[in-house]
């Protein structure tokens, strides 16, 4: 006989209140956590779509690549050395369109790569995301600093960085903007182990993540808040199994009197927990997915399967960690107690 | 013969940093079927004792023995068996688990013990002891509707659904007004000579003194 469904059945309103508080914080979680990544997506796309491999910038650049510059000879090297490897630069900056309307960009120019955009002279390749300005293929637009204009040769998906649409722009164009040479970075997909090179420190892709100033402080907090509300979770699970369980002393005491062993109980305790667990992650996880689908465009909002999943695990282990500590108390029970103590 | 004995049995507890000894050395043994009924004032240690038998509590000194096995030796798991398969349990109030049904209760005590009984025949039994108890027409009702001497009624059904060897009962009746009380004490009599079960029961009430074979009378943790 299943003691542990009968109690639910008799108990709806106890249990109910313990669910939709589960169902509260795990929805959070979830939503905060797709917040963080759409955030870092929307911040860093650019970097985080590239595969893994290495970037090396100028060792004197106290690890800011807008300070490094890497002189052409070892650029010259390094880029040879594997087909897709790329020298670049990014610098934050405007364009204007034929109506002189500012739009903030994240210039990028590289060396021939298939993981950059390959954009001629007077061209200009933009992120998708500018085209709800208004932008079309075609336009012209242009930059204070750029005596000529930029003629849009087309868009790209998903491409962000520093929460601006990026634009490609060829590497001549970039130079006569920005007075430099040298290109700031360089790029080697697929190197596990980076190469020493005298001059020149290397980062692997999310060490580099983690020197932009903007995208660390930003992920940290983030992150920071979802794990307090997994750990604050966890310790509302199990204040909450203690109360019901401080409730059920009694009933307890009386179950072992009879002889019922204690892993019953706990087992009892467990499929209570798992019951009500399953039933709020599945409703936070269900509503979540529609999150995603009606958030509002602007909004920066990624949640994957993938962490959808995670977070429903680690939640399932914290609900069964709360659960087990405050079920410890019930191996202190004496029998004994609990039918001297009258009435249950 | 004795199914049950109990071999100078004391114990003590630590109240403060005295020791106070509420079981002075107890010899009792109990015959198979009897009802043995305890009586004595308030604080004589009728309980201690009942409980102590019953593998609710250890002896500080001396030793139980059920069915010629010495329960002093035993380990908890052991005991916690023996409760489970052979003790039946009467308290003063019914602990009745409150989210089951009057047949919920005795059903659960069917897996508790481990029964002998069959599944297919477990409900047939439980229909039997409620009719003995006359609760078959509450069997889908809640404790929280029931009367105290209905309830009581139910908790001796639970007590000896799993057919154990041993009943003990602490002021079974002390909750019920008379009528109800000598009820419950005739129900147990039958029921305990009809099914041969060893009864062992705490009393204050002289009018159910009728009821027992035996009476045995405590005084300052001693038989007198
Ligand atoms: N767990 C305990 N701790 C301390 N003293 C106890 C405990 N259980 C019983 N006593 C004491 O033992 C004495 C006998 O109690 P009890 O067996 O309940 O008596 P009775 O049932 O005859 O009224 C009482 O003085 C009581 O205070
Ligand atoms: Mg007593």
């Amino acid at each position: 006989m299943n003691i542990a469904w009968k109690e639910i059945k008799k108990s709806k309103i106890r249990f109910l209140i313990l669910g939709s508080i589960v169902f509260l914080v795990s929805f959070l979680t979830l939503i905060i956590s797709g917040l963080s990544n759409g955030l870092s997506q929307d911040n860093a796309a650019l970097i985080k779509d590239l595969p893994d491999g290495q970037f090396y910038m100028n060792e004197h650049a106290n690890e800011t690549y807008n300070l490094s510059r890497i002189d052409e000879s070892t650029q010259e090297t390094l880029v040879n050395e594997q087909k897709d490897a790329a020298a670049l630069s990014i610098q934050m900056g405007f364009v204007n369109d034929a109506d002189d309307k500012q739009h903030s960009v994240a210039f990028v120019t590289s060396t021939d790569s298939n993981l950059f955009e390959k954009v001629e002279i007077g061209e200009i390749v933009l992120d998708q995301s500018i085209e709800e300005d208004g932008i079309k293929v075609g336009d012209a637009v242009t930059n204070n600093q750029f005596g000529g204009e930029f003629i849009v040769k087309g868009f790209v998906d998903q491409k962000k960085y520093s929460h601006a649409p990026v634009a490609y722009i060829n590497m001549e164009n970039y130079q006569e903007i920005y007075g430099v040479k040298e290109m700031q970075l360089v790029f080697v997909p697929g190197q596990d182990n980076a190469q020493a090179i005298d001059g020149l420190q290397s980062f692997s892709n999310k060490e580099f993540l983690s020197t932009i100033p903007s995208y660390s402080a930003e992920q940290m907090s983030l992150n920071m808040i979802i794990w307090f509300l997994v750990v604050i979770s966890g310790m509302l699970f199990a204040i909450f199994f203690y109360m019901m369980n401080v409730q059920k002393i009694g009933l307890y005491g009386i179950l072992r009197a009879l002889g019922v062993k204690t892993s019953r109980l706990f087992g009892m305790m467990w499929y209570q927990m798992f019951f009500i667990t399953a039933i709020a992650l599945t409703l936070s996880v269900a509503l979540s997915q529609g999150f995603t689908m009606i958030a509002p465009e602007g909004m920066p909002f990624i949640l994957t399967l993938e962490i959808t999943i995670q977070l429903s695990i680690i939640f399932l282990i914290i609900g069964f960690i709360g659960a087990t500590l405050s079920g410890f108390q019930i191996r202190k029970v004496e029998p004994l107690h609990a039918i001297q103590q009258g009435e249950i | 013969m004795a199914i049950f004995m109990i071999d100078k049995v004391k114990k003590s507890f630590a109240n403060g940093d005295v020791e106070e000894q509420v079981l002075k050395g107890i010899n009792l043994s109990l015959d198979e079927g009897e009802i043995t009924a305890l009586v004595g004032p308030s604080g004589s240690g009728k309980s201690t004792l009942l409980t102590i038998a019953a593998g609710l509590q250890r002896a500080s000194d001396g030793h139980v023995y059920f069915n010629g096995k010495n329960m002093t030796n035993m380990s908890q798991e052991q005991i916690r068996q023996i409760r489970a398969s052979e003790f039946g349990f009467v308290f003063q109030s019914s602990h009745l688990v409150p989210f089951l049904t009057v047949e919920e209760q005795l059903m659960l005590m069917l897996t508790i013990s481990d029964t002998k009984i069959k599944k297919q025949e477990q409900k047939v039994e439980v229909t039997k002891i409620l009719k003995l108890v006359e609760m078959d027409h509450r069997r889908d009702s809640y404790p929280s509707s029931l009367s105290g001497g209905e309830k009581q009624r139910v908790a001796i059904a639970r007590a000896i659904i799993h057919q154990p060897k041993m009943l003990f009962a602490d002021e079974p009746t002390a909750s019920l007004d008379s009528k109800r009380s000598k009820d419950v004490m005739k129900l147990i009599q039958d029921l305990t000579k009809r099914l041969n079960i060893t009864t062992l029961m705490v009393t204050h009430d002289e009018e159910m003194l009728t009821y027992s074979d035996r009476v045995i009378t405590m005084k300052d943790g001693l038989i007198v």
